[in-house]
């Protein structure tokens, strides 16, 4: 295979069936927590200010007082990556490419060197995080294969995108396929795992938030 | 219909007049090197101007600072070539076009005399023979 | 016939200085070094024009065209009296049985030296009857002449990958020399068609220094093909500052934006247009306002279509709508497992009384 059919490959029959594995992934998890259900609270419901789903959506984005001074790394650092991110995968024009050739919204795209940049940034904050996650005895002890696992798919295509448009290591072709396949790999491998949390962030925070806000107690 | 009807304006170049880069000073320190080596071992050389990153701006300012010397020769052969001699002697300044006109490549050479104006000793016994022939004509 | 080529050329008017002038500008393109020119001449001024004989097969005639038409008025038509073109069906004045009487001799009188040229892929399906010329498959012909000869171009891209032919779902079988040929240097100049200046500018590579360019691995010329077009793109800036047009007629097409949007493969493809530009240096298809199409890369017809964005996808989504439907299907039934399981549990719990517990 050359490198050329490589790309063809992955823009075609991959990307077909990470996008159908994603999407049955998706749809079969979601369907199946939410349809799960919880017994209804009988008691009467108290009243707190501050305490709803609503609010816990949005609390939950900040640390708890006195944590960020205990783990700084681990919030500034995944405020950066998360922005990093996002910035990254709907502001950049071919992304947005993507996005209007599967569901035909689109909107303006950021300069390729704002791009670029914060793809070195959210690297360097990935990086950051993985190195606390090994330093930290406690979070060593924590973490699963799982773990690892996620942090190098999510890593992985930010990686090879940087690459590709630097023309670092590779030939374009081939890095540029190489980015898409781990993108591929990163949809396959969500739905399965606990970058799920994606998906169900703020429904289980509007959970938790709702269930207590009945206690009266804001979380 | 005349042609501004059409709304298309050309952009040749992305931001109007591509600018210098800053790709042609550094020619000037290697043209001075060539002209040593010339005058120290008699080897000639050459730059390879289509060869290099120069926008127009780059080319016309070499051209305007190494100016124009005594000499100048045009050649006809498939379209004109330009074998110039610059302001600094020894250094020449050479276009060729092609039968349109378009510029097919540039070089600037640093010798005597470029080795294209010298005529070949097989060129020149051709045109032996043809003063004989005229001679034995008379 | 067989003497120096200079003296060929004087013979057909062509001086001593012209030739000069014409070897300059092909090192020049050809990225070697300004000397090299002169080395050039004079080594093909001494040269004796090598016997090239060229096989159409599967194609389209275009790579003759390009190599003929289009500059026959310049000086690269120059070269065809640097070699002697002993078979070529679309140029040579014989024909039928002449014509391969005139191949067979050649092959015979210059056997271990010819240059082969081929354009067009070899179509291997029923024994290779889908081409044919004059009652023996181009596989046959193939073998034969590869045999004998000093080295293979592959000229264009049907020759050197399979091209159009090859294209999905490749009716004929269509395979390219250098699946058959593997004892042979072969060198891929691919494009549909290639640039003139590329053909002649390898023929005249192996006149002067006797052998093939150095290749890249795709077995082109990495002194033609070793940028992409999207390295050399005059458009690059536009790119570089995501300005994009988005129709061919919008005010970003007006204003020479770059054509990513519109399919451009610059970025995947490795050929001389930016650099060498077409039909004289006139112009070059981006110039043109109309992306590249990828023609000199293996394969580039099924390439996912030639007005998508290569970071779009290549096909429409076929599974999408199925998977959703299955997916959701199976949260559906697990959450009807589920709730069988509560309901199990709940008829299943058995209150416990105070008489239990005193027990
Ligand atoms: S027009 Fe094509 S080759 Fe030129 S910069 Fe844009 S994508 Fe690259
Ligand atoms: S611009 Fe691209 S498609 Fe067009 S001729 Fe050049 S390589 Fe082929």
């Amino acid at each position: 295979m050359t490198d050329l059919q490589f790309l063809t490959w992955v823009r075609g029959p991959g990307l077909n069936i990470a996008i159908g594995i994603f999407l049955l992934g998706v749809l079969w998890r979601l369907i199946e927590i939410y349809t799960l259900g919880r017994r209804k609270d009988l008691a009467a419901p108290r009243h707190a200010a501050g305490a709803s789903g609503f609010h816990t959506v949005f609390r939950r984005s900040l640390p708890l007082p006195g944590m960020l001074k205990r783990s700084p790394v681990s919030y500034i650092g995944g405020y950066i990556f998360h922005a990093g991110l996002a910035i990254i995968v709907f502001l950049g024009a071919p992304h947005i490419l993507l996005i209007k050739n599967l569901v035909g919204l689109s909107w303006p795209a950021l300069p390729s060197q704002f791009i670029g940049l914060a793809a070195v940034v959210t690297m360097a904050a990935m990086v950051v995080v993985l190195a606390d996650r090994i330093n930290k005895p406690v979070k060593r002890f924590l973490s699963t294969f799982e773990d690892w696992f996620t942090w190098a798919v999510t890593f992985l295509p930010v990686l090879t995108g940087w690459m590709a448009t630097q023309h670092l290591l590779l030939p374009y072709t081939q890095m540029l396929a190489l980015h898409i396949l781990s993108a591929e790999i990163l949809l396959v491998v969500l739905p399965f795992s606990k970058l799920l949390h994606g998906f169900t962030l703020f429904g289980s925070r509007w959970y938790n938030g709702k269930v207590n806000a009945h206690k009266g107690v804001p979380v | 219909m005349s042609l501004d009807a059409i709304p298309i304006h050309v952009v040749n170049a992305p931001s109007g007049e591509p600018g210098l880069t800053g790709n042609a000073p550094p020619l000037l320190r290697e043209l001075l090197e060539q002209v040593r080596r010339l005058l120290d071992t008699g080897e000639p050389s050459a730059i390879d101007l289509s060869a290099l990153p120069l926008t127009p701006a780059d080319l016309d300012w070499l051209h305007d600072k190494l100016g124009s010397g005594e000499i100048a020769v045009a050649l006809q052969a498939n379209g004109e070539s330009t074998l110039n001699e610059t302001g600094c002697p020894g250094v020449w300044w050479i276009t060729h076009r092609n039968e349109q006109g378009a510029v097919t490549s540039q070089f600037i050479e640093v010798t005597f005399v470029p080795e294209l104006v010298k005529a070949h000793p097989r060129d020149v016994a051709i045109g032996q023979e043809q003063l004989e022939f005229m001679i034995s004509d008379l | 016939m067989q003497g120096p080529l200079i003296d060929t050329l004087a013979r057909q008017g062509i001086t001593r200085r012209t030739f000069l002038k014409y070897c300059a500008t092909l090192a020049s393109m050809m990225a070697l070094p300004p000397t090299a020119g002169r080395a050039m001449a004079e080594a093909m001024a001494a040269a004796r024009r090598p016997s090239v004989i060229w096989l159409p097969f599967q194609e389209c005639t275009g790579c003759t065209e390009s190599i003929t038409r289009s500059h026959s008025p310049t000086i690269e038509g120059m070269i065809f009296d640097m070699i002697s073109l002993d078979y070529q069906e679309t140029l040579m004045a014989a024909a039928g049985h002449q014509a391969e009487a005139a191949r067979a001799n050649a092959m015979k009188e210059n056997a271990g030296k010819y240059l082969l040229i081929v354009d067009g892929s070899i179509p291997l399906k029923m024994d290779g009857a889908y081409s044919c010329i004059g009652g023996r498959s181009n596989v046959d012909i193939l073998k034969e002449a590869a045999a004998g000869c000093a080295a293979i171009v592959a000229m264009g891209s049907c020759a050197s990958y399979g091209g159009i032919p090859k294209a999905n779902p490749n009716p004929t079988g269509a395979v390219s020399v250098s699946d058959i040929v593997k004892d042979k240097p072969i060198v891929n100049i691919p494009g549909c068609p290639p640039i003139p200046v590329v053909m002649t500018g390898v023929l005249a590579h192996y006149l002067t220094f006797g052998s093939l360019p150095a290749l890249d691995d795709k077995g082109r010329p990495k002194s033609f093909y070793g940028d992409t077009i999207h390295d050399r793109c005059y458009r690059r800036p536009f790119y570089d500052q995501g300005k994009f047009a988005r129709t061919f007629d919008d005010e970003g097409a007006r204003q020479g934006w770059c054509l990513f949007e519109l399919g451009c493969k610059g970025p995947v493809t490795h050929n001389a247009c930016a650099t060498v530009k077409w039909n004289g240096g006139t112009s070059w298809p981006v110039e043109s306002g109309h992306g590249c199409l990828g023609c000199s890369e293996p394969d580039f017809w099924d390439g996912g279509g030639f007005y998508k964005a290569l970071s779009a996808p290549a096909d429409p989504l076929k599974f999408a709508a199925a998977a959703a439907v299955v997916g959701a299907g199976a949260g559906v039934a697990v959450s009807f497992a589920n709730r069988a399981k509560k309901s199990a549990a709940r008829a299943s719990h058995e209150t416990t009384t105070l008489a239990d517990l005193e027990k």
